[in-house]
């Protein structure tokens, strides 16, 4: 991978990965708080940036440019799976 | 990349810091001038006197000028005098289509303050851009993130954090900018940090709308609903007994402002529903600052004719309330002007923190810079030209809006679009400039202009209606940012007179690089 070309995989890793893995840590985190759904919504969100911020900083600090993207679909798709379950059954049903 | 993760980390603050920091200064700078959003609104509009005259009689005035101008609109607004805006405004219908009428809060006399930008320029320029609403509060929220990253990746490489806490060498160079970049960062980081996460939760569930789409599934007025926040029917002219509004009078203000005020502070103003008839209604809002709590659509509601109490404010639930706490943190309306004092000095060093960081970008590069090849060289000049523009340059056009206030004829049509044009007239002018001169006379001039802009406020101020002591403290400030200004250029000159005497420095320095 030509230099360039690697940091535009870690830039779209930390921009578009880390949003993708945030909105599904917080998509899951609200669905596994045990409170009322109007709060878990606010409870859930609040933290956000701390995690995108984290995505970033990941997507730059890993080894190549290609492990940038690791934790998007080894942590992204379980929690997205797990928040949006119910709505895939419906959907499914 | 192939490197250690202090190294990765290095690389990271460096790149995305000069990326963002031009636009960040940008959002920092304007952010800065808001907090006294109102004030430059009032300085403005200089035919709007501040009187003392007490909300009620300010109140009553206001009302019988709608009851002889507009008795059969639907609903009447009143903006009253407050602490920080004096004018007495009133309105009828929605924002889009109604009418906006300024009067004498002391006389009720109609006046026409000239058509302005206003201070609400700096305040949407600062989580806009000046762009497309949405697509705005998007790239704004970007540059947020961003410098979160920033902050974080910043302590990471800043081996020395606690030791290097009270360093300053200054007169140094490069050393200096490196110091004063340290200083401003690690003294204010909590400001940087709250500043920065406050201003993303104010837009939360529109930049992060996962916990809506996976609870509500993407029903945002479900959620609304749920919530409790939605939308209160207006209510409908039959009185809501089903029979028809009959002409009525409005009840005595004085106890209504009096149990409003006891239970919210200050009042800002209020909204008349289905004026002179039985189905009145009237709406009372505080001002903002109240609470830490950012109190926005806050309000009480009485029956207009008995001016029985119909709607009581609700606290907000704790979820709520924290977010709303930490957006009124970023509002900074809740301390009075101590606290905007206290935000506009943390807001200054905070774009000295982001200048200081640009600066040194190119000041760390400027030495070496005769031994790279010609394509290094000529991003190098662009990145000097836009550091010129975005900091020099924007300032320029900041106080050049207040220029064009008093100097734009009164009458003119579309003047409030004129006065922005200007703004970006003279923004445009400083990147054209910086672009033609070699770097530090294009500093040393650019600075100069808004310091001498600056500097002139009180003596343009002096040309024209409305001197009170508010526009005064706005003059006065105005001065003392201009004087900070004329140290900057003092600090050029020396530098300067070092590099008239190194040849090398010169030829780098020039602007056919």
């Amino acid at each position: 991978m030509t230099p360039s070309l690697a940091v535009l995989s870690r830039c779209l890793a930390a921009l578009l990965g880390g949003y993708a893995l945030t909105y599904a840590v917080i998509a899951a985190l609200a669905r596994a708080l045990p409170t009322d759904p109007v709060d878990a919504v606010i409870i859930a969100s609040l933290p956000a940036f701390v995690v995108y911020t984290a995505a970033i900083l990941w997507a730059f600090a890993s080894r190549s440019a290609l492990r940038a993207w690791v934790p998007v679909p080894v942590l992204g798709l379980p929690l997205a799976l797990f928040a949006f379950w119910p709505q895939l059954l419906e959907r499914l049903a | 990349m192939k490197q250690t993760f202090t190294q990765a980390m290095a690389w990271l603050h460096t790149w995305a810091g000069l990326i963002i920091g031009w636009l960040l200064f940008a959002v920092f700078l304007t952010g800065t001038l808001a907090v006294f959003d109102a004030e430059i609104d009032h300085w403005m509009q200089p035919e709007i006197h501040s009187t003392p005259v007490s909300q009620l009689d300010a109140a009553q005035r206001a009302l019988s000028y709608l009851g002889d101008h507009h008795a059969d609109a639907k609903s009447w607004g009143i903006s009253l005098p407050t602490e920080r805006s004096p004018g007495l405004t009133v309105s009828t219908g929605d924002r889009r289509s109604g009418t906006r009428v300024e009067l004498d809060p002391a006389s009720g006399a109609v006046i026409q303050p000239r058509e302005t930008a206003g201070g609400s320029f700096f305040f949407r320029f600062h989580f806009t851009l000046n762009l497309p609403r949405t697509f705005g509060v998007w790239l704004v929220g970007g540059l947020a993130l961003v410098m979160l990253a920033t902050l974080v990746s910043g302590i990471i490489i800043h081996k020395k954090f606690f030791k290097e806490f009270f360093t300053f060498r200054p007169g140094k160079g490069q050393r200096s900018w490196l110091d004063f970049h340290n200083a401003s960062a690690v003294l204010m980081l909590p400001f940087h940090f709250m500043i920065a996460y406050t201003g993303l939760v104010i837009f939360l569930l529109m930049y992060m709308p996962a916990a809506v789409d996976s609870l509500f599934k993407g029903d945002t007025q479900a959620y609304a609903k749920a919530a409790g926040n939605a939308r209160q029917e207006t209510p409908r002219g039959d009185g809501g007994r089903g029979q028809p509004a009959l002409p009525a009078n409005l009840t005595d203000l004085a106890p209504v402002f009096a149990e409003a005020e006891q239970r919210m502070g200050p009042l800002a103003g209020l909204t008349v529903l289905n004026p002179g008839t039985s189905a009145m209604r009237l709406q009372v809002r505080p001002v903002l600052g109240n609470r830490i709590e950012l109190s926005k659509g806050l309000n009480m509601e009485f029956d207009g004719v008995s001016g029985k109490l119909l709607k009581d404010v609700t606290p907000s639930r704790a979820s709520l309330l924290t977010q709303k706490v930490m957006a009124g943190l970023h509002f900074a309306q809740f301390g009075g002007y101590p606290l905007r004092w206290l935000y506009f000095v943390c807001g200054l060093l905070s774009c000295a923190m982001i200048a200081s960081g640009l600066v040194l970008f190119c000041v760390k590069r400027r030495r070496k810079l005769a031994d790279k090849p010609v394509h290094v060289q000529r991003w190098h000049r662009v990145a000097e030209v836009l550091n010129i523009t975005s900091i020099a340059g924007l300032s320029i056009a900041c106080v050049g809006l207040l220029w064009a206030n008093r100097l734009l004829p009164v009458a003119l049509e579309q003047r409030a679009g004129h006065e922005t044009t200007l703004f970006f007239v003279l923004w445009t002018t400083s990147l054209v400039h910086a672009s033609l001169l070699p770097t530090l006379q294009a500093w040393r001039q650019q600075l100069a202009s808004a310091a001498v802009l600056c500097l002139l406020l009180p003596v343009l101020g002096l040309f024209g209606p409305g001197h009170d002591l508010q526009r005064l403290y706005l003059e006065l400030a105005a001065v003392g940012i201009g004087l900070l200004l004329l140290v900057a250029i003092r600090r050029i000159d020396r530098k300067v007179a070092q590099a008239g005497s190194a040849a090398v420095n010169a030829k780098v320095l020039g602007a056919k690089s």
